[in-house]
Formats: C-alpha cells, structure tokens, sequence
C-alpha cells in the first residue's frame, strides 16, 4: 500500500520497503521483550516515529535523486535495502525471533477457515488504512495535489504546487504505512533480518497486479493473491509456492507491460 | 581511452604471479581478477547494453553449478562442468533477455530479481541434484583437467585469462560497429530503431553473452572456493557486488569493474579480517558498507573511478 | 509511380479513432506538408509510417514494398527515416557518435561511418560541435542534430516531425533553409510543421488532418483557404 502510494506519486520503485517493513516487526520485538508494550500499543507509539524514519530518509537520501533517472534511484533504494538488512544483521543478529502475545493461540474462525487474532487484527487495520489513504488521496486537498504531481510533475510545479514536500510527504507516508504493517505483522510471523524479502516479493505481486499506482487495484490485488497461495499451497505443496509467486509476478509485469509502464502507451494517449 | 592502463593493470598482476610468494596475496589478486571478470560480464549487459539486472547471480550460480555438480556427480571434467554452466547459462540469458524486450527500467530490475530468486528455491529444493539447501562440496581432485590445482600461481594465470578475455570484449564494445549501436540502444531504444539499429537482438545477445561470461566466472569461483552453497551463490547480494564493481569503476567502461574490483574486494578483505573473528553478525559490516557505497557512488560520482581519472 | 502509398489507415487507441480510413500517395522528390489542429492524428501517422504503431486497418507501402507489420528498425533499412517532435538525441554519446549510429546501419565499417557522419555533421552545420556531448546541445542543435542522424540512414524518405516546434525564433530560417536544400538535392520529404507561414513557404502540397481524417490535399493556398480546414482551426479556437 505504502509502495503503491510512493510508487504512484513519484515513480520511483522503492527497493528497500521490505526493510522499512523488517525495522517495523523488529520495533514490535523490541518493544515488546523489553518493555512488555503489546504490539497493538506499539502500533500507536511507532506510527510517529516511522514518520520521522521515512522524513529523514527521504531529506538525506531520497531527495537528491527524486529527479534522477530509474538506474539512479534504484541503486539508491537497493543500496539503503542492503545497508538496513545488515544494519539489522549487525546489531540484532540473524536469529529469528518471535513475538509470543498472551492471546497468541486464539482463534477466530469464519467460516471454514481459521484465522489467529493477530491475522485478523492486521487485516482489519489494514483495510482500515487503505480506506483512509483512500479518502484522504480522493477528498483531501493534500491528497488532491499529490494526485495531480503523479499526474505531470511539471504542470503541477507551474501551477504553484511545491512538488519537492509532495514527494517528501509521499515517501514518509509511504514509510509510515509498512512500518505498521511491520509491527502488525510482528505477532504472526518471525523477525529476522531479511524477513522483509518474502513480503515484499508478495506486495509487489499485488501491486503490479492491480496496477501500480492504483490504490483500490492493490487492495483486491492481494485477495487474488492471497487466494493463489492457499491453492497454490494445496495443490504443490508449501516448498514450491514461492516460486509460483514470483513466477506469476514475472508473468504479470510480461503481460501488461506497454499498458502500465510502457512509454509507447503514455504516447498514444498524448496524441 | 587508451588501452595503456588495462595494458599495465593485467601486467602487474602477470609479474605478481611471479614475485610473491604469500599465498594471501595470491589469494587476494585470484579473487580480484575473478570479481573483475564477473563485474565485467554484468557490465557488457549492465553498462554498455544498459540492461541493469539484479539477477546476474543467477548466472553465477548455474555456471558454479554446472561445475560443482556435473565434477561430483558424473566425476566430469570441470572444463566440461564450466562448459555446461556457461551454455546452461546462455539459454537463461536469453530467458531473461527475452524479458528485457518487455520490460523497462525499475520493472526489468524486479523481474530479474525474481529470475535469480526463482533459481535459487530451485538449486534448494531440488534436494536429489544439488543437494539442496546443505550446498555441494567440490572434491579436491590433482590435475589441471579436473581444476584441482594446489599451486595458487596458476590460479592466477587461469583467472587471469578469463580477465583479459572480458576486457577485449568490452574493449570490442567501445569501438565497433556492435558497440556503437548498443551505446545507442541504452541512450534511447526507441531512436535506436528508428535509426535501423534491430535493437531487441542485440540486447538479447549482449545479456546473453554476459550471462555465459558470468558462468564461467561462477564455474571457476566453485572450483577454486571448493564448495556451492545456494543461498550465496544465487543471492541478490552477489548481484549488488557485480552491479557496485561495475559502478565504483565507471559504468560502460572496460577497465571500470576491474578497478572496482580491487577495491570492492580489498575492503571487503579487510573488514572481514577484522571484524569476521568479534561476532558472526558483525561480518555483515561490509555488505553495509556496499550499500552505502553504492548509495554515495551513484549520487556523487556516476562516472565512477574511470570517469574521476579522467577529468584528472 | 509514388514513392510512399498509404491507403486507407485506421488506428484507434480504446475508444478513440486517432487515423480514420487516411489515404494519400506521395510521389518521388515531393516535399508534402501535413497540418492539423492538436489531435488530429498527425504524429499517429507518422508513428505508424514508421513502424512504431501497427494499424487496424490500411496499409503503407514505400516503392511498393509493404511497411505495415515490420518494425521500425527494418522500416528504416528500407529507407524510411523521422525524426521525433519530442527530441529524443543519445545524450551519453558525442554529436559525431550520435550520427555513426545512423550511418553504420549502410555501412559494416566504423571508419567509414565516421567518415559519412562528419560530412553530414558538417552539411547541417554542426562541425564545431561534432565532439560535443549531445546533452550539452541547445534545442536549435539537436534538431540538426536528429536531422543528422535520420539523414546518416540515407532514406529515401525523411519524416520531419516539427522542425521548427519549440525553437527560438531566429533559428527557424536556418532550418527552413536546410530542410530546403534536402528537397533540392531531391530527398522526398513529408513533414508536419505547426508554424503555417514556414509550410507554405516550403512545400507546394499540404495534407489536412481533422479528427483523425484527411480533410484538405492540394496547394497550400487552396488549403489554406478551404471551409473545412478553416472550421477545423477556428472550431479549435472557439472551444478553447
């Protein structure tokens, strides 16, 4: 979610989101094993300091290449995805740790399927955020002018519109929004430096399948994702569902790609 | 630019094959060399054909594969397992050249990502041919036909072959008719066709042969490190260090990645030694700094060493 | 017996018709002029004679030889040749290496190529830069600059999309004066210019575009004065 919005606003494909996502699950461990603070209260505590995170990286590393070209910026984000992975490595190790609430074991079920709390509270927040990004991205006046730099930076530029804090308040909230997902994530699964990987791969699956930029595309993007993984366990087997992944996602980017990223296509409207 | 300074670079390291005798030294300008090649090979597609790719260990991979596997499974020559690898390879070139007529900038990247990623569950699963995730001990087998050479100078007169091969690849880059219309290719592809240059061939090529090259360095790597181990060989990691050589020395550039080398792999060296005895994690100190290098280098210095020596 | 043949081509982007059933012929040595207000379709047809965009319907041929379908690159190698509205030079390579991509697709030799690419560097008048990066180039000189390139091809058609588009105003005689002395040496040109005063300056045969259709062929002055190009512009005008 927070990758479609930075990607949507600033075409800028962000490397290091699964460990923005990995810093989030390890703020949630920490909290948790050494100050008892449960997850959902951390949530609370941390959504102003992964705001703080994502202001501070985009001024020192984002914003001198906003304009850059795509090698550029995706350099820039694998390099900041690989110095945080081993950042992570250095100070916390490469044990998994895990994150055991009270309620870990409670399970709530609908329908057929069984789903632990922690599942469904993510779930619920998430949905929760999406519908709030997406009122404010459709109602806001912020949201307004975030959509129309996504649209012609320059146009938007001329029009009085300080493109450089739209992109600085993109990129942050960006950030803002994995780092909750990470401490969401926290109570489910084990943190360990490069956990941001697998979700990452996942999210992009999602996202590219709804059409980057494309806030509503991604949220039912990852239900159909989400529905390919339990087939996709059932009928191969958990060890090779990973491969079905990223297989599907080199597939996806293969079958739309003049349409979404092409040049050609934003050409053919243009005349 | 002139070919004096390669000229004086692959000389030195001849002449040092010669002269020192320290085995950490020879060690250390084995592994240069190899790094250099390997940086080289992802340049050919990463620098001149501007197809960066984040997937090149899976090359790697395959070519240390092919070695490791084929010598300890059919008892083959590792001449033959690394000429395996390296064909083995060029078919996955051309997979994911294939894909680059498709994609462009940052979704190219990801989708090699995913290439090598795709390998790697694979060389890790397969437990009845690679030996999956425990990775494969190379036997030390005396001879020069099964690579199993004890004196490290020929070590470095092998490596460096492969070296010299990978600059006059790259050197046939800079001035040929090929070379002219990949340079165009990467500026612009579109004006590339327009101007009659088949630009989807020749970035499949290039990728393709990049990859082979790749290969070969990753068959050469197994037989000399002695061991394959799936979660390095083909992980994105190695990619980086391929793409950081090439861009610490000078993007496109022939001499660049090998430059890059030396220093990507003597800082690496070092703070390895120091600080790979404190605590297992702190080995991670050096990817950090790749990653910041890579950060800075991109910003500041895009031309990277070459381009800084020759406006000096 | 014309050079370029285009009959009856439709292309449509989703719901909208951006050439509609176009058919023209050019004959060889015509320098045809192609006006039209803003989504006409003018640079579709171009993209399309070019082989960047494959049309529904209709068909381009170049001497008789088939064009639709095949891809620009071997559009080019039979001689069709453009230069693109939005510039698009290869930044990273010098004046004279921009040229040498063009020549090198008529000749296998590099030295050769460099040879053909300084005279022609030096006929648009761009000696003085022909080492210069092509990103420090103004916007009057990578016009010449693409000229060059297209040209290096040795086409035997050249598609000029708005040579003087977005140049300063005291360089437009220049390059109208180059464009000229293309015809004359007997290059067929087709050419979609904005600026009416330099196409009627050029060309003795204006093509109009209007939604996607040919609505006026003939002398520019006959054009010029035609009802229904005249409502297409001012229709233009009164919607704006």
């Amino acid at each position: 979610m927070g990758l479609t919005l930075i990607f949507g606003v600033m075409r800028v494909v962000n490397f290091a989101h699964g460990e923005f996502l990995m810093l989030g699950m390890y703020v949630a461990f920490w909290a948790f094993a050494l100050l008892h603070f449960d997850p959902y209260v951390t949530l609370i505590v941390s959504l102003p300091l992964f705001f703080a995170l994502g202001w501070v990286s985009y001024r020192l590393i984002m914003r001198p290449v906003v304009h850059a070209s795509h090698n550029v910026q995706v350099f820039t984000t694998v390099g900041l995805s690989i110095a945080l992975q081993n950042i992570a490595l250095v100070l916390w190790t490469a044990d998994a740790r895990f994150v055991r609430t009270s309620y870990y074991a409670v399970v709530v079920r609908v329908a057929d399927a069984a789903f632990n709390v922690a599942q469904f509270v993510a779930f619920g927040v998430a949905v929760a955020c999406t519908a709030a990004l997406f009122a404010f991205m459709r109602w806001s006046y912020t949201g307004k002018v975030m959509r129309a730099t996504a649209q012609d930076r320059q146009a938007s530029a001329l029009m009085g519109i300080d493109t450089d804090r739209v992109y600085a308040l993109t990129w942050t909230i960006g950030i803002a929004c994995v780092g909750v997902a990470g401490v969401l994530l926290a109570p489910v699964y084990p943190v360990y430096p490069t956990a941001g990987l697998q979700f990452v791969l996942i999210a992009y699956v999602a996202v590219v399948l709804g059409g980057l930029g494309d806030m509503a595309g991604a949220l039912l993007a990852s239900l159909i994702v989400a529905a390919v993984e339990v087939a996709g366990s059932y009928v191969i087997g958990t060890a090779w569902k990973e491969v079905l992944y990223l297989l599907l996602f080199i597939a996806i980017l293969m079958v739309r790609p003049a349409g979404l990223f092409g040049q050609r296509g934003a050409e053919a409207l243009g005349t | 630019m002139s070919a004096a300074p390669a000229a004086v670079f692959f000389a030195l390291a001849a002449l040092a094959s010669f002269v020192v005798r320290d085995a950490f030294l020879l060690d250390s300008l084995i592994l240069i060399l190899l790094w250099g090649s390997a940086a080289a090979a992802w340049n050919v597609a990463g620098g001149y054909a501007g197809q960066i790719s984040l997937g090149h260990s899976a090359f790697f991979g395959l070519g240390a594969y092919g070695a490791a596997v084929l010598g300890t499974r059919w008892d083959l020559s590792a001449w033959i397992g690394l000429a395996v690898g390296a064909v083995v390879a060029t078919a996955a070139g051309l997979v994911l050249g294939f894909l680059s007529n498709r994609l462009r900038g940052p979704y190219f990247v990801l989708a090699t990502i995913a290439f090598s990623q795709v390998l790697l569950i694979v060389a890790s699963r397969l437990r009845a041919f690679t030996a999956g995730s425990e990775g494969i001990p190379v036997p030390f087998r005396p001879g020069f036909w099964t690579l199993g050479l004890a004196d490290k100078r020929v070590w470095v007169w092998i490596v460096l072959v492969v070296a010299v091969l990978a600059y006059l690849l790259q050197r046939y880059l800079d001035v040929s008719r090929r070379g002219y219309q990949l340079a165009a290719v990467r500026e612009d592809e579109d004006a590339a066709l327009s101007l009659g240059v088949a630009a989807r061939r020749l970035k499949v090529a290039a990728i393709a042969v990049s990859a082979a090259l790749t290969a070969v360095t990753g068959a050469l790597w197994a037989q000399y490190v002695g061991f394959v181990d799936p979660f390095y060989v083909f992980s994105v990691d190695l990619s980086v260090r391929f793409a950081l050589a090439s861009i610490i020395g000078g993007l496109g550039t022939a001499l660049g990645p090998f430059l890059g080398a030396v220093l990507v792999t003597t800082v690496e060296t070092y703070l390895r030694a120091q600080f790979g005895g404190i605590g297992a994690g702190l080995v991670g100190i050096y990817l950090v700094v790749y990653g910041t290098a890579l950060i800075v280098m991109v910003r500041f210095a895009p031309q990277g060493l070459v381009g800084w020596l020759r406006r000096s | 017996m014309s050079l370029l043949s285009v009959a009856g081509v439709t292309k449509r982007f989703g719901g909208i018709t951006a050439n509609r059933g176009i058919s023209f012929d050019v004959a060889p040595g015509e320098l045809v002029g192609i006006i039209g207000p803003n989504g006409a379709g003018k640079s579709t047809l171009f993209e399309i004679i070019s082989g960047f965009y494959r049309p529904e319907e209709g068909d381009v041929r170049l001497d008789g030889v088939r064009l639709t379908g095949l891809s620009p690159d071997r559009v080019c190698r039979l001689g069709v040749a453009r230069t693109f509205q939005k510039l698009r030079p290869f930044a990273g390579l010098t004046v004279l290496g921009n040229v040498m991509v063009g020549a090198l697709t008529r000749t296998k030799d590099v030295r050769h190529a460099r040879e053909q690419a300084r005279e022609i560097v030096a006929r648009v008048g761009l000696e003085d830069k022909a080492d210069a990066h092509a990103r420090t180039l103004s916007t009057g000189q990578r016009k010449r600059l693409e000229l060059a390139r297209a040209l290096a091809t040795r086409p035997r058609l050249l598609l000029l999309d708005e040579v003087t588009g977005g140049v300063d105003q005291r360089t437009i005689p220049a390059l109208v004066q180059l464009v000229r002395e293309l015809h004359a040496s007997g290059l067929t040109l087709l050419v979609i210019e904005h600026n009416m005063r330099v196409i009627t300056a050029v060309t003795q045969r204006i093509i109009a575009l209007h939604l996607g259709e040919v609505i006026a062929d003939g002398p520019p002055d006959v054009v010029a004065r035609d009802r229904a190009v005249v409502e297409a512009y001012l229709g233009q005008a009164y919607t704006r």
